[in-house]
């Protein structure tokens, strides 16, 4: 409720803060109370009037009365005239009945008379009527004795008529004080009935404000404030912010503090929209790497960033409202525009890549994304394009394309080397090997210089054939072009082999060959002849070198993800100094002193080679005595239920 | 075995086609052949008069180089092929210096019988051959049958 429109706002506010259902209590109690006063006053004025009759009644019975003892004496009297004229005692009959009924009359009126002066009057009546009847008693008494009364009666009747005089005047004086009084009622039981009929009509008015005042409450206290908030919450719906309200405290004004915090809610949220919104425009107003900008239904240009400034070269008041086909070179502008906006319609967006043109002419190669923008009934509200300047990428990309190339080329072109290098330098070989064998053959024809001149010769091919074939390896591997055929091997297989293949070699250098194999087996990941390959070059040197020890030892060690493979021997051993040449090509640690063993040079390097293109990694360590050989190879992914214990290397004496 | 069922001589007697570009691995071939007690030998270092040769000199074995200018081994195999009667068994060793496994491999799917690297033991070839020509004449020994 607007305070202005209230009389009296305390109580205005009083009354909006009630609850619905106090003020509804008050709408319908306010006619009935009113209602039940006026039947209350309507009784208690009609008791009045009833009590005002019984006054007026009373009063004319005090007037009958005091006739009544009035004609009593006055008869009394005249009898008693009569008697003492005749003495005949019926003139008596009279004055029996006075004596007899007058003191009941008196009696009579003494309880009957209320008022005050009357009272005083009936006081002198009774004193009057006293002498009165105390005069005629005396009057008979004298006349019942028979002598002559004449004398004595004679006064004592005047006395007797004088007395009932003055009763008659005390009775007149009664009788108009009754008169009086009696008016006086009347005048009261009109008084009543005028009082009650004004009470009756000030009862209707009250009533019938009552009932206006019940309607005007109602209608300022929830029909009005109900109105008003309908209005709020129009304006509400229109987005508009509601004027902040005093707070009452009923269910109509809580809803209309609901629907101002709504309101008030509704804007804090629309404002933030348009933060956002205003952002995101500035966020698409700067970008420079991206061309942004929108397009109506038909292609014309409604908006442009500066990304798009940045790359088309247009400003933004030149290319409004033209047609994006503009940025299309001559070969495509005719169709291309119109097909990218048919798939962008058809299917919600396009991209495409390809030329564009700049304001000046000059040629860009773009990305291209069209996007349908569609309202919420899906009607086409036009299209967003985003284009990025591609050139320098599609560059670099050719330019990588075209290393990419280059290098595939020069792979190949390593491996078709290698290839050529591989049958040049075989062929040569073939027939100094091939004679040399025929000459061998023959040897028995030649002298004995002769003879190890053949030797030299075809030990010499077969090592340049050995280094041939290591080279080609190494070379193989490192150019990539080996395939390896990586499986699941069981450790245990690899030793069984190795042991097959090997321990001719080791026997033969006078050597036990110990092998403590894994215990469960462990499977490894490795190309099977590779591997082998590697053990045969390690165990090989491990023979050739040892030429003071007693054994070579193969071990292994398992890891979490990978197992060590050692090979030992208790040989003179390698100075550290130079271990980290051990895998060098060529570099077989003091041509001099090991000159008398037969090698490549190449064993370690290919062994290198060969590990890591297995995924694996090759050392050395130097022991107490002899040397160690080591590489791992992975081991297949496996449950980590049991944690792979170091298995220490027990070098146990297997026969 | 087939000692027992193939004279020696018999062998010896067939006809054998070398053909190599390199001179020197020609000159072994012939001196193993001839030491091996062969008799009807050819040798050609240019492959381009091969397949005259091959039709000419109607061998029994064919020796053959594959990597040789101008026309390769490879497209010999292939003309051999064409030329060959279906029925007909003449095997052809190819002795190479290509030691990959798909020239391995293109070799003996285009009609190769047997396939040795370079540079090769010479009694290893020896035997091979032998052991070709005893199919060989096994071979027409059962179309005559």
């Amino acid at each position: 409720m607007r305070a202005g429109t209230a009389p009296i706002p305390a109580l205005a506010r009083f009354w909006a803060d009630r609850p619905l259902a106090v003020k509804g209590l008050v709408v319908i109690v306010l006619p009935l109370a009113v209602l039940l006063g006026s039947l209350v006053s309507l009784y208690l004025a009609s008791n009045a009037e009833t009590r005002a009759e019984d006054d007026v009644r009373r009063a004319f019975a005090i007037q009958r009365d005091t006739y009544q003892v009035h004609a009593l004496l006055a008869e009394a009297a005249a009898g008693v005239r009569g008697y003492v004229l005749t003495g005949e005692d019926r003139f008596l009959e009279p004055y029996r009945k006075a004596q007899e009924d007058v003191p009941v009359t008196i009696a009579r009126l003494d309880s009957a008379i209320e008022d005050t002066i009357v009272r005083s009057h009936f006081e002198d009546l009774r004193l009057i009527e006293r002498d009165k009847r105390e005069g005629l008693r005396e009057i008979v008494e004298l006349a019942e004795g028979g002598m002559d009364t004449s004398g004595e009666v004679e006064p004592a009747l005047t006395d007797n008529k004088l007395a009932l005089d003055e009763l008659r005047r005390s009775i007149d004086d009664i009788q108009q004080r009754e008169a009086v009084v009696l008016d006086e009622r009347r005048a009261r039981v009109d008084d009543v009935r005028r009082g009650f009929l004004i009470l009756t009509a000030v009862s209707a008015l009250v009533g019938l404000l009552g009932s206006l005042s019940a309607v005007y409450l109602f209608s300022t206290g929830i029909v009005r404030r109900v109105r008003r908030l309908e209005g709020d919450a129009q304006a509400l719906a229109k987005g508009e912010r509601l004027t902040e309200m005093p707070e009452e405290a009923d269910e109509v004004g809580r809803l209309a503090q609901r629907l101002v915090r709504a309101s008030a809610l509704l804007r804090a949220r629309e404002d933030d929209l348009r933060a956002s919104e205003e952002r995101f425009r500035l966020v698409i107003e700067r970008v420079r790497d991206y061309g942004i900008f929108a397009l109506d239904p038909k292609g014309i240009v409604t908006s442009w960033n500066l990304g798009a400034e940045r790359i088309k070269g247009w400003r933004a008041e030149d290319i409004l409202g033209r047609h994006f086909s503009s940025f299309y070179p001559p070969e495509t502008r005719e169709y291309l525009p119109a097909q990218m906006l048919e798939r962008a319609r058809k299917s919600g967006s396009a991209e495409d890549e390809g030329w564009r043109i700049r304001k000046d002419g000059s040629r860009f190669w773009a990305n291209v994304v069209i996007t349908a923008l569609r309202n919420e009934d899906g009607e086409l509200q036009g299209f967003a394009k985003v284009t990025r300047d591609m050139t320098e990428r599609r560059r670099s990309e050719n330019a990588l394309r075209t290393a990419r190339e280059e290098a595939e080329a020069a792979s190949r072109a390593k491996s078709e080397f290698l290839s050529r290098t591989s049958h040049e330098l075989r062929t040569p070989l073939n027939a100094i090997l091939g004679f040399g064998q025929l000459l061998e053959i023959d040897e028995e024809k030649f002298g004995k210089s002769h003879r190890e001149a053949i030797g030299q010769i075809t030990k010499a091919g077969r090592h340049l054939l050995a280094l041939i074939n290591d080279l080609l390896d190494i070379s193989s591997i490192e150019a990539g072009g080996t395939d390896l055929k990586i499986e699941e091997i069981d450790l245990n297989e690899l030793f069984d082999e190795i042991r097959a293949l090997a321990s001719p070699i080791v026997a033969s250098a006078g050597l036990s060959f110990e092998l403590s194999q894994p215990e469960p087996s462990v499977a490894v990941l490795a190309d099977r002849r590779r591997v082998m390959q590697v053990l045969l070059n390690l165990v090989g040197n491990a023979a050739k070198y040892n030429r003071e020890g007693t054994f070579v030892r193969l071990a292994c060690r398992l890891r979490d993800t990978d197992v060590e493979v050692r090979v030992e021997d208790d040989g003179p051993g390698i100075p550290v100094d130079v271990a980290e040449r051990l895998f060098t090509p060529f570099d077989r640690l003091g041509q001099q002193d090991r000159a008398r063993v037969e090698g490549t040079g190449l064993g370690l390097a290919l062994s290198k080679s060969l590990v890591e293109s297995m995924g694996g990694r090759i050392g050395f360590e130097p022991l107490d005595q002899g040397s160690r050989f080591w590489f791992s190879l992975l081991r297949p992914d496996q449950a980590r239920d049991t944690p792979a214990e170091e298995q220490p290397s027990a070098f146990e004496d297997t026969p | 075995m087939t000692a027992q069922l193939i004279d020696p001589s018999e062998i010896t007697s067939r006809r054998i086609l070398a053909i190599d570009d390199e001179q020197a691995n020609v000159l072994l071939l012939r001196n193993l052949l001839e030491r091996e007690g062969y008799s009807d030998i050819e040798c050609l270092t240019d492959p381009g008069s091969a397949l005259q040769t091959y039709i000419d000199f109607e061998p029994d074995l064919v020796l053959l180089d594959l990597m040789m200018p101008e026309v390769d081994g490879f497209q010999l195999l292939e003309a051999f092929g064409r030329y060959d009667r279906a029925e007909e068994f003449r095997p052809v060793l190819v002795l190479t210096a290509d030691t990959t496994l798909q020239a391995r491999r293109r070799a003996l799917a285009l009609g190769a019988k047997d396939f040795v690297a370079k540079p090769f033991d010479v009694i290893e070839v020896a035997l091979r051959i032998s052991n070709l020509l005893e199919t060989r004449i096994l071979y027409e020994r059962l179309r005559k049958a």
